[in-house]
């Protein structure tokens, strides 16, 4: 039973009032935000059900028939698939190399003193401070000079070197939070360093590395101003180019351009759904007192 | 089962500070003998724990386990088990699979894995939590997976890093019973590190005081308590610790006294020699708390010493009374019975037994130790 209350009905009320006022404001301002965000993406998710001639007609409207033959032209007849696989390669390549690459350096970084461990964080924090379209002229004469230029692998090395130090930098953060003890317990039941890092730090690094998994999926995906320079061929285009090529002097095939938005989105979500459990999920809750 | 050796073992860690966090420490722990490593934060004796179970460089002098020495050996390999403070379960793992862990690496039969994990959970009162992970565990339970673990592995020596000082009181009390009842069944070699000296006194076969990176004193709880090395250890055991009182010696017809301007005590104890050659220099005068009354007619016709001051707390705890007096040679603390009727702020004299003087060197803090066997503590034998 709760305890008697001392206040009358009409203290409480003046006591609720300010209450209520605060989280109608809170509320008002999520859902501004999500009109904000949310907004873009329906409007676009009409268009691309729509064709092209509707929408200069309109470009608010709901769609009167839903035009669906527009998704199967895009990844048929305008070669959204090779771009989607191309995509899909690199950025899956890259971001498998940059976890398990951060991770293990992150890790040791985190966990081992070295000489010059901190000049070696510090380094990596100076890349991320400086922008990364400084290092473009020079990335791109690397790859001419080592024949990767217009390679998907040449392109996928780049990805790598671009989201590295901020991996590293992400992971190495809660890699050092984790606690010396377990890595004791676990030498001492006859672990060794490289075993201690695949059972120990990635399982309990999990909300960490689906963060950074995360972050580099969508940063890459979407990656535009270093695909399109080190790329020329048709062939080997990812889909933010990909996408850009319905985009003509005189003409926009707006219809086109956002079912192929759509479908490259689709991947973004999954990646999302698939992992933000994980990320939410604090792991190391009751690993020590 | 292992004997346990270390020989002028030192630890420096590199940097600016070139100070021993473990200064030439020299012991032997016996084959199934339960050791605590005693001492304030910083002593060093965490460290020493940790150079045994091969977490921690050892920079100069020898380590030997079943008398073999492991300086070089790595954690892994030298059969050891330690229980840390923290616990250290592995979060994403099951009970079961924390305890079966170490076992898996040593790449035991599935079936042994099965029938030691099943039987370390039955002796610990594991079993309903084997599918639990740790974090739906309470503090207690979490002690006891943390426990089970180092057993699960049947190791040559056991090691504690302060397992208890996360615990509440109660649970802390019924621990160090099932560790002592642990240790009773296994006979195993443990080495133990704690600050709390409750738990060295009531679990220790021996005990090895540290102070500053040095061994202070090692022996068995009650020797130590009863003769304490220096004034470090007389005033780290006990509590409230022990009185200590700069004094000076004078001799007259009666013998040596030991006295200042609060205190004035017959020493019984002591030779005449030995007195002699302390007198030489300042001296202090221990007392224990416990040892200190209210009335002269308790000691009957015993040689007594006395303790004057003015009372500035007094402190009933219950079960006894605490009394802070202030003297002139500074504070002193009595433990009383319950039912004793002093105000604050009175002048009192304080009174004890001759044989319960303890004499210290004033310059180094070593003890003077007594020629003749202290009646107050029958079947004690004298320091060596």
């Amino acid at each position: 039973m709760s305890p008697p209350s001392m206040m009358g009905p009409r203290d409480r009320g003046a006591v609720q009032m300010p209450r209520l006022l605060g989280r109608a404001a809170l509320a008002a301002v999520i859902l501004a935000y999500t009109v904000y965000t949310i907004g873009p993406f329906l409007w676009l998710a009409t268009m691309s059900v729509r064709t092209t001639e509707e929408i200069s007609r309109d470009h608010y409207a709901w769609p009167k028939t839903f035009h669906w033959e527009q998704f199967h032209q895009a990844w048929v007849g305008s070669n959204f698939a090779t771009y989607f696989w191309n995509s899909a390669l690199v950025v899956v390549a890259a971001v498998m190399v940059v976890t398990l690459v951060g991770a293990a350096a992150a890790h040791a970084l985190a966990r081992y003193r070295f000489r010059g461990n901190r000049l070696v964080y510090a380094v990596l924090f100076s890349s991320i401070v400086f922008p990364p379209q400084i290092t473009l002229i020079s990335l791109y004469q690397i790859l001419v000079g080592y024949n990767l230029y217009n390679s998907l692998f040449g392109l996928t090395l780049v990805y790598i070197s671009l989201q590295l130090p901020l991996t590293v930098y992400l992971l190495e953060g809660f890699f050092s939070r984790i606690p010396q003890d377990l890595f004791d317990a676990a030498k001492i039941d006859g672990y060794g360093d490289i075993e201690i890092f695949f059972r120990i730090v990635l399982p309990i690094g999990m909300p960490a590395i689906s963060t950074a998994l995360i972050l580099n999926f969508i940063q890459l995906w979407n990656e535009f101003l270093f695909a399109v320079v080190l790329i020329t061929d048709p062939e080997k285009r990812t889909l933010p180019i990909g996408i850009r090529s319905f985009m003509g002097e005189n003409f926009q095939d707006i219809g086109m351009i956002a079912a192929g938005v759509m479908i490259s989105v689709v991947p973004v979500i999954l990646a999302y759904i698939f992992f933000s459990e994980k990320l939410i999920r604090g792991m190391t809750a009751g690993a020590v007192k | 089962m292992a004997t346990v050796t270390l020989t002028n073992i030192c630890k420096r860690y590199e940097g600016p500070s070139s100070q021993l966090a473990v200064d030439n420490v020299n012991l032997d722990i016996a084959d199934g003998e339960f050791m605590v490593l005693l001492g304030p934060s910083g002593c060093g004796k965490s460290t020493t724990l940790r150079m045994i179970a091969g977490l921690e460089s050892i920079s100069s002098g020898a380590l030997s386990i079943g008398g073999t020495q492991m300086n070089n050996i790595p954690a892994k390999d030298r059969d050891i088990a330690m229980v840390f403070q923290s616990y250290a379960l592995y979060p994403h793992m099951s009970v079961a699979e924390n305890l079966a862990f170490g076992l898996r690496r040593r790449n035991f039969p599935g079936a042994e894995i099965d029938r030691r994990v099943k039987s370390v959970a039955g002796t610990l009162g594991l079993e309903p939590l084997l599918a639990r992970k740790p974090h739906a565990l309470s503090g207690g339970q979490r002690q006891r997976v943390a426990l089970g673990r180092a057993m699960v592995r049947e190791p040559v020596v056991f090691l504690f890093d302060e397992p208890l000082s996360n615990l509440d009181a109660a649970l802390r009390v019924n621990t160090r019973n099932e560790l002592i009842r642990q240790h009773h069944r296994l006979r195993s070699t443990m080495v133990y590190v704690t600050h709390d000296q409750i738990e060295a006194m009531t679990m220790g076969t021996r005990i090895c005081v540290m102070n500053g990176g040095k061994v202070a004193q090692v022996g068995k709880p009650l020797d130590v308590y009863w003769q304490p090395a220096d004034t470090f250890v007389a005033r780290f055991l006990g509590s409230p610790p022990m009185n200590l009182f700069p004094a000076t010696l004078v001799s007259d017809a009666a013998g040596y006294r030991a006295q200042n301007e609060a205190l004035a005590t017959p020493l019984g104890l002591w030779d005449q020699q030995t007195l002699a050659r302390a007198s030489a220099g300042p001296i202090t005068v221990g007392v224990r708390a416990e040892d200190l009354h209210l009335n002269r007619e308790a000691f009957g016709t015993s040689s007594l010493g006395k303790v004057s001051g003015r009372t500035v707390a007094v402190e009933p705890l219950g079960a006894e009374t605490l009394l802070l007096i202030e003297t002139p040679a500074g504070e002193c603390t009595a433990r009383l019975p319950r039912s004793i009727s002093v105000q604050p702020d009175e002048n009192i004299d304080l009174f004890f037994s001759a044989d319960a003087a303890y004499l210290f060197e004033g310059a180094t803090g070593k003890a003077i130790f007594n020629d003749k066997p202290r009646a107050l503590y029958p079947g004690q034998g004298l320091a060596q």
